[in-house]
């Protein structure tokens, strides 16, 4: 057998004289394992028993049931409510995983189409046209932002463009080329729509995986772990309730029994008491011993066949 | 003098005339196209070059190449054989050359200084330049912190300075939109060359007029075209058309109080020779505008050669050589970009 004691407890050789009382095992034979993983509410030492789940060592009074009881209710509820926000997260994730896929397709065909506008636009205005429009830029006209959306408890980011302040450069490529700059500038733009919604697509799918794996492994602790501890710890209690009852029961079925036979002693010296003054008074007036006035009394007692009356 | 050229042209100019024409027979034909169309990596492309008179620029280049590596490639053979004409020219031809690449110097120039405006790296400015249009003070042009200084310091001794004169005050440089400015420069430049081949006269007058001409007009419809919705007012855009050309004065009337492609068409169906570049494109439709255009230029470019003695076919044979390479980086672009089905789109086959 072993014991798990929390992290900061101080003073484990007065635990170790406490428990072995307890557990009514030596305390040579207790074995000593920290252990990080208890969870802050519960300030009881976790108990293992040989092949069995664990439970809370608590005193196991009727209260205590009590407080078990609505412990189990809680989790029960808590673990009810997780599994729908798992199953609601998991339902987004494959929604997500649907558009991902089908974004990233029309996305490799617009990048395709948009590096081919550039190359009509630099077979028309010159080789020289991306240098020339890169040079006469300041600042990004597109810009991206990102706001939070909350989906089922969950908060994902979300990412979206805008355009700032006007393009100049209207007039790129005035006296060759401007429609194609313009042509490639357009399909640029549809181009940065379709990556700045990947880019949040992405996003927020693998912030859902964090969160369902977290959720997942919360509902399994509750469902493997808690749920069963919590069980265990009132079937703990309730056996040693009953134990108890059956204890004081017995506890006062004996004196029960003892009470009854010091009565029955106090019957039974009082009634050899009232013969030995019966008795008394008959030797008195007979004048005979003490003996056969006894003897007398203990005659008449038993019928006598010859004695009519 | 025209009609006696062929007593005394060769004297200065046979040299370098044959050495022309043996370029121009160099160009890709179109069995060459279609080869180079039926490829499907860029190392087939590279491949197909180095049978061309591109081998030796291209054999050099490790094997994942890339579509701008084949155009810098090309476009430095172009470079080398403009210099070595430039170096055995002499007047005037070294003038008209020279006057060949102000189109470019004006590119470069424009590049810089707004590259300076936004305080970018000289070195990596100077790397985008394009190669034909670099003069010596070129990287000084970003030390100068406004327009005047600019002007003051650095183009005063340019080639370019005469443009930068004429058309804007100093006061102009710093606000003016620098497409404007461009096209403002290079119209001045359209002109004066204009004005120089006028001058040299003869054949080259001629043909070197007619190809002018062209282009100024092509550069009226495209600045019509793309100024249509934006904030440039009519009034600008009549200053930068040309005052010379098919198109002048009547036609630029018309274009400048145009709105819409359609009213472009209608402005320009007077005029036969640009009749049928319209017609080639359905009602509503400007996007194969230009490559509708660059076919007619390279028709024009390629009579030029009809006839000898004479300075446009160093004019022809350059741009020529530009619609080529045009024509690789597409078919490079294309093969690259797994879109083989539209490179036929914009190939434009010299012959």
């Amino acid at each position: 057998m072993w014991l798990s004691i929390k992290r900061g407890a101080q003073n484990f050789s007065s635990h170790l004289r406490s428990l072995d009382g307890l557990l009514g095992v030596h305390r040579s034979q207790i074995k000593i394992k920290f252990s990080v993983k208890t969870s802050r509410r519960i300030r009881h030492l976790i108990v293992k028993m040989s092949g069995q789940s664990q439970r809370l060592n608590v005193v196991p009074t009727v209260t205590m049931l009590g407080i078990m009881k609505a412990r189990l209710v809680g989790a029960t509820r808590g673990h009810a409510l997780l599994k729908k926000k798992s199953d609601a997260l998991t339902v987004q994730f494959r929604a997500i995983l649907k558009k991902i896929v089908s974004t990233k397709e029309s996305m490799g065909e617009i990048m395709k189409s948009s590096a081919f506008a550039l190359t009509e636009a630099k077979y028309v205005a010159g080789e020289n046209i991306k240098h020339i429009v890169l040079e006469n830029v300041q600042n990004a006209s597109l810009k991206v932002r990102s706001r939070q959306e909350n989906v089922a408890g969950v908060k994902l980011p979300k990412f979206e463009y805008f355009t700032e302040g006007e393009t100049k450069n209207d007039l790129t490529g005035l006296a060759r080329g401007g429609q194609q700059v313009q042509q490639c500038r357009a399909a640029y733009v549809k181009a940065i729509e379709v990556l700045v919604e990947l880019a949040s697509l992405q996003t927020s799918f693998l912030t859902l995986d964090e969160a369902i794996k977290t959720t997942n492994r919360r509902v399994n602790a509750l469902e493997n772990v808690v749920k069963p501890r919590m069980e265990n710890t009132i079937t703990y209690i309730k056996g040693e309730l009953d134990e108890l009852e059956r204890e004081d029961f017995f506890r006062l079925k004996k004196i029960q029994g003892y009470k009854k036979r010091e009565i029955e002693k106090q019957m039974a010296a009082a009634k050899q008491y009232a013969e030995e003054q019966v008795a008394e008074k008959v030797s008195l007036k007979k004048g005979i011993s003490i003996n056969s006035a006894h003897n007398l009394l203990s005659k008449t007692v038993e019928k006598d066949e010859d004695i009519i009356f | 003098m025209y009609g006696f050229e062929a007593l005394t042209f060769n004297i200065h100019g046979g040299y370098l005339e044959a050495v022309v024409r043996g370029h121009r027979s160099s160009l890709l034909t179109a069995s060459d196209y279609n080869n180079l169309c039926q490829c499907e990596t860029l190392d087939d492309i590279k491949m197909h070059l180095s049978a061309t008179e591109y081998g030796p620029y291209l054999q050099n280049e490790p094997s994942p190449l890339h579509t701008t590596t084949i155009v810098e490639k090309c476009t430095l053979k172009l470079v080398d054989e403009y210099k070595h004409m430039l170096c055995q020219a002499t007047e005037p031809l070294s003038t008209f050359l020279e006057y060949i690449t102000y189109g470019h110097m004006i590119d470069n120039v424009v590049l810089i200084v707004t590259g300076t405006l936004h305080e970018r790296d000289v070195q990596e400015l100077l790397e985008k330049c394009h190669p034909l249009g670099m003069f010596d003070s070129i990287a000084s042009l970003a030390v100068a912190q406004n327009m005047r200084e600019l002007y003051r310091l650095v183009l005063v001794d340019t080639p370019l300075a005469p443009y930068f004169s004429e058309c804007i005050t100093s006061e102009d440089l710093d606000d003016m939109n620098i497409e404007i400015m461009r096209n403002t420069l290079y119209k001045a430049y359209l002109e004066d060359f204009y004005k120089f081949c006028k001058k040299l006269g003869g054949a080259t007058a001629e043909i070197m007029t007619d190809l002018l001409a062209f282009e100024a007009d092509k550069r009226a419809v495209n600045i019509t075209i793309n100024s249509i919705g934006t904030e440039l007012t009519r009034d600008d855009r009549k200053k930068l058309y040309s005052n010379f050309g098919l198109l002048y004065p009547y036609g630029h009337e018309e274009l400048a109080v145009c709105e819409d492609v359609d009213q472009v068409r209608g402005a320009l169906e007077k005029y036969p020779a640009y009749q049928s570049i319209f017609a080639k494109l359905s009602y509503g439709e400007s996007q194969m505008l230009d490559k509708a255009f660059y076919e007619e230029e390279v028709k024009r470019l390629c009579l030029a050669f009809e006839q000898q003695f004479h300075y446009g076919v160093f004019f022809a044979y350059m741009r020529l050589r530009e619609q080529e390479i045009r024509n690789l980086m597409w078919i490079s672009e294309c093969v690259a970009q797994n879109q083989k089905s539209r490179v036929h789109d914009s190939v434009v086959f010299i012959f």
